[in-house]
């Protein structure tokens, strides 16, 4: 091993508060150092995610205290996958957003990678923390990182979204410590793995009152319907990089607590059910909204949001197919969402409304930018050969094989949903005659690396779906095998 | 105290700790001021505090400290809902904080307090 899990959330906070230390004798650093430490992590991540493919999962003892009593991080092919996908975007976020603006000063560069920092350390903190209480901590630094980068932008109504945001997140925060205080009420333990071994013993009405407490909590985390409110605005309001941040990293942190709750902690079999509902209503919602927006970003979030709600839907099939499925819906979620942001928001870049009528005919003046927005719209819709039309396919066949029919022929509908609205942009992209004197703005050097990376990955997980199958087979395989999840964590000692 | 008496002013306590969260809560969501949403928010946190607190003591107890006067005998209150608290009190300290430096950036862009007014964004 190169290193233990408890780098991932030491080195960005170490960095996190450094920034501003360090700017003070080389301005230059606030950009350069998130980016080392990104890479490194990456580097990490991948590392230990083939050390953990063959040798199974680490735990990580934090502070010489062994489980159940203290605080363990978790390592296994589940977490880790999820913590490798989290750690490229952000590194993909940072080098997009390194001179996102020409004009950018020293000031707000400080300010916005040391708030991205946070926000990459809460969200990997809540994927490998094995202790509900440290999970609530890291949700916490999330979304106060989430609240302060939404508002980043001082002249757009930013605050508003920001405010919205908060006020949802504090009562979500207030839900969940509730529901964390009810289990250790009962149970007398905080650690996942203990708690998830002794749930037999709890109250069965208790036991249903924090799971739903869980669920509202966590869901608005997830932009789980109808707690989604802050998600089109906070999405239309930050700055680009950000959006693509929240969709590529904290919205996957969101439904990794959520699916940890479902499938390892809580034994309630209503469970899945309760997430194939909550999972259509999303989506459908979503997607209904969605085609009905007129400003492009908040399009992209609405489909962000709908794509959130068919992961809970894969999810709640409950075999290990679904699971696969929807790992690979997040996967790809994570590769095109951000790409489609990204050439969104330079689609758009000098409107003041941002609106989806302003990208008529842009085609011809941003023509790299179109093509990649429009490979983004195509392989998030599913179409062959991208890599969006394998996620679907094998949540299809999941759902085929548990005899799921009107869930296969709603989700279907719901596609062609999907199609039509990005299609309509897509469509005034290339056909529609340029009416707004509106200048194009060129995406710096970064930019065009960091989409036409994104763009690659579609085509190469669109023609070779095997090269990541691994990786989500085993992610499914860890998540199903809870016992086993249990006895690591539980016999773990101090290295 | 006999134990009937404790058992009455558990509930007690534990009613008030859901009430003062139930008044933050009406405050945050009925309330068309931001400072009182603010304050709301925070009202709730309190209560949840109150709660948690609440639900480690034993009856009888002492302050869960190793001391040199600690001969062993006394029951100790559970240290950890003690130790929760303390952080969630300060993870609460911080996010009024934020809410309140985006309450000023509202101000300084609506010259308005009042949500009916804020309304560029569809609440």
């Amino acid at each position: 091993m190169v290193g233990t899990p408890v780098l991932f959330i030491a080195i960005p906070l170490l960095a996190a508060f450094l920034i501003p230390l360090i700017g003070m004798v080389w301005k230059e650093s606030v950009r350069i150092i998130p980016g080392l430490v990104l890479a490194y992590l990456l580097v990490l991540a991948i590392n230990l995610l083939s050390y953990v493919t063959v040798n199974g999962p680490i735990v990580e003892v934090i502070a010489g205290w062994a489980p159940p009593i203290g605080i363990n991080l978790v390592f296994n092919a589940f977490s880790g996958f999820l913590v490798t996908i989290m750690v490229f975007m952000g590194l993909l976020v940072w080098l997009y957003s390194y001179r996102f603006k020409s004009n950018v000063e020293y000031e707000a560069a400080r300010k916005y990678f040391l708030l991205l920092m946070m926000l990459i350390t809460g969200s990997v903190g809540i994927v490998l923390t094995g202790d509900i209480f440290n999970m609530f901590v890291f949700i916490e630094i999330t979304s106060i990182s989430g609240y302060a980068l939404t508002a980043f932008y001082t002249g757009r109504d930013s605050a508003e979204a920001s405010f919205k945001y908060l006020m949802m997140g504090s009562i979500a925060s207030v839900m969940l410590l509730l529901a964390i205080m009810i289990i250790y009420s009962q149970l007398g333990t905080l650690n996942m793995a203990d708690v998830a071994s002794k749930m037999h013993l709890m109250d069965p009405k208790l036991k249903a009152v924090s799971f739903i407490l869980f669920v509202i909590a966590l869901g608005i985390e997830a932009e789980v319907f109808p707690l989604n409110g802050w998600a089109p605005d906070a999405y239309a309001e930050a700055p680009g990089p950000v959006g693509a941040a929240f969709s590529g990293i904290v919205v996957k942190a969101g439904v990794y607590a959520l699916i940890r709750y479902t499938y390892t902690i809580f034994d309630l079999s209503g469970a899945f059910n309760l997430l194939i509902i909550i999972g259509l209503i999303t989506l459908v919602v979503a997607e209904v909204a969605a085609i009905r927006q007129e400003k492009l970003k908040r399009m992209l979030a609405y489909s962000s949001i709908g794509q959130m709600g068919l992961v809970l839907v894969s999810f709640g099939i409950g075999t290990k197919e679904g699971v696969f499925a929807a790992l690979f819906i997040m996967l790809n979620h994570a590769i095109i969402k951000p790409l489609l942001f990204f050439s969104g928001s330079y689609l758009v870049y000098h409107s003041k409304k941002k609106m989806i009528s302003d990208v008529d005919g842009i085609g011809k003046l941003a023509p790299l930018t179109s093509i990649l927005f429009t490979l983004g719209a195509f392989a998030i819709v599913g179409l062959p050969p991208f890599a969006g039309f394998w996620s679907k396919l094998s949540f299809l066949m999941a759902a085929a094989d548990s005899n799921m029919l009107l869930v296969i022929g709603l989700i279907l509908s719901v596609s062609v949903v999907e199609l039509v609205y990005y299609m309509r942009v897509v469509n005034r992209i290339f056909f529609f005659k340029r009416t707004t004197s509106l200048l194009t703005r060129r995406p710096t050097f970064n930019a065009y690396v960091v989409m036409i990376i994104l763009g690659l990955m579609i085509l190469v997980i669109g023609f070779y779906p095997d090269s990541v199958s691994m990786y989500l087979h085993n992610a499914a395989n860890s998540l199903f095998d809870k016992s086993q999840y249990i006895h690591s964590v539980l016999t773990a000692t101090i290295q | 105290m006999d134990s009937a008496y404790f058992q009455y002013l558990n509930y007690a306590i534990y009613g008030t700790a859901v009430l003062v969260m139930l008044t933050g809560l009406y405050a945050a969501l009925v309330k068309k001021s931001l400072l009182k949403i603010v304050i709301g928010l925070s009202i709730v946190d309190s209560g949840l505090n109150l709660l948690i607190v609440t639900l480690g003591y034993l009856k009888g107890g002492t302050a869960p400290i190793f001391s040199s006067g600690y001969n062993g005998t006394q029951t100790m209150v559970d240290p950890i809902p003690q130790a929760l608290v303390l952080t969630a009190i300060v993870i609460g300290f911080g996010v009024t904080a934020v809410a309140l430096s985006l309450v000023i950036r509202l101000w300084r862009h609506h010259h308005t307090l009042y949500i009916d007014e804020i309304k560029n964004l569809k609440w």
